[in-house]
């Protein structure tokens, strides 16, 4: 868990349309919660950036190409956001991702260290070594 | 979907660890393919440098109690391999763009969600706000 990782971690929101049962108000309290813990991490040092994504989009699938809609606003997993934090272990980053304001209402937050390098370079240095073996 | 001004796409990669099964060759083939493919969108000024993701992490959940797990796990198809930011002037580019992405040959997809410009939270805020005042206060 406490693994160090100096290439930071990207921070995921993950839910349905949660907040479409929330009043105006209760909504922009979040919503201003949110923008607060944003500028309190980027005033840290500890979040080099961010951004909402809109609940639309496309996916292109397989060797065919194939383009198809979502669903991007109904299912629990529609990615709606996210945070690329600069911290060096993924107990840090959990323990930012605990504060999510989003969390008591069904946001699910993924924390996900950067790779250093494309995983494929790894493979292929493996399968070097291997044949070098 | 007529405007030129760039907006800013994300492009989501998801797929399960298919390149474990090719061969040496084949794989330094699909690194330089994938690598011309980004340089020349970086060169062009259409994409920003991405990032891939470690196949290892944590999820959080829950509200004031919350609960961590570990995962996404590796195997799974629906894992998030990489992003990447592409700066277009309309989703149909974006979509070529993504068509364009040497590893779809081996399967797996590639998500594209325009970014932001604000919270989509306060722009709900927003509207509910005006179709309230719609509507008569006494009735």
């Amino acid at each position: 868990m406490s693994t160090p990782n100096k290439n930071g971690y990207l921070i995921i929101f993950r839910s349905a349309d949660w907040y479409k049962g929330l009043s105006p108000e209760q909504m922009q309290q979040v919503a201003d919660n949110w923008m607060a813990w944003f500028n309190r991490l980027k005033d840290e040092g500890k979040c080099a950036g961010g951004n909402p994504l809109e609940r639309e989009g496309k996916i292109v699938s397989g060797a065919n190409r194939v383009v198809s809609d979502g669903p991007f606003a109904e299912s629990k997993e529609t990615i709606g956001g996210y945070f690329l934090l600069t911290v060096n272990s993924l107990d840090e980053a959990v323990s930012i991702a605990k504060d999510c304001p989003g969390l008591p209402y069904g946001v699910r937050v993924e924390v996900r260290p950067i790779a250093p390098q494309c995983p494929m370079v790894d493979e292929l240095a493996a399968k070097e070594n291997l044949a070098h073996a | 979907m007529s405007q030129t001004k760039p907006n800013s796409y994300l492009l989501l990669s998801r797929t399960d660890e298919w390149y474990r099964q090719l061969s040496h060759d084949e794989l330094q083939q699909i690194l330089a393919a994938n690598k011309a493919w980004v340089g020349q969108l970086i060169a062009a000024g259409k994409a920003r440098p991405g990032v891939a993701l470690a196949r290892s992490g944590a999820t959080v959940f829950g509200g004031n109690k919350s609960t961590v797990v570990d995962g996404p796990y590796a195997e799974s198809k629906e894992a998030i391999g990489g992003t990447l930011i592409v700066d277009v002037a309309t989703l149909e580019e974006a979509i070529t763009i993504a068509k364009a992405c040497p590893s779809l040959r081996y399967g797996g997809t590639i998500e594209i969600r325009p970014i932001s410009g604000e919270c989509p939270l306060e722009a709900c805020a927003r509207a509910l706000k005006q179709t309230e005042q719609l509507v008569p206060a006494a009735v």
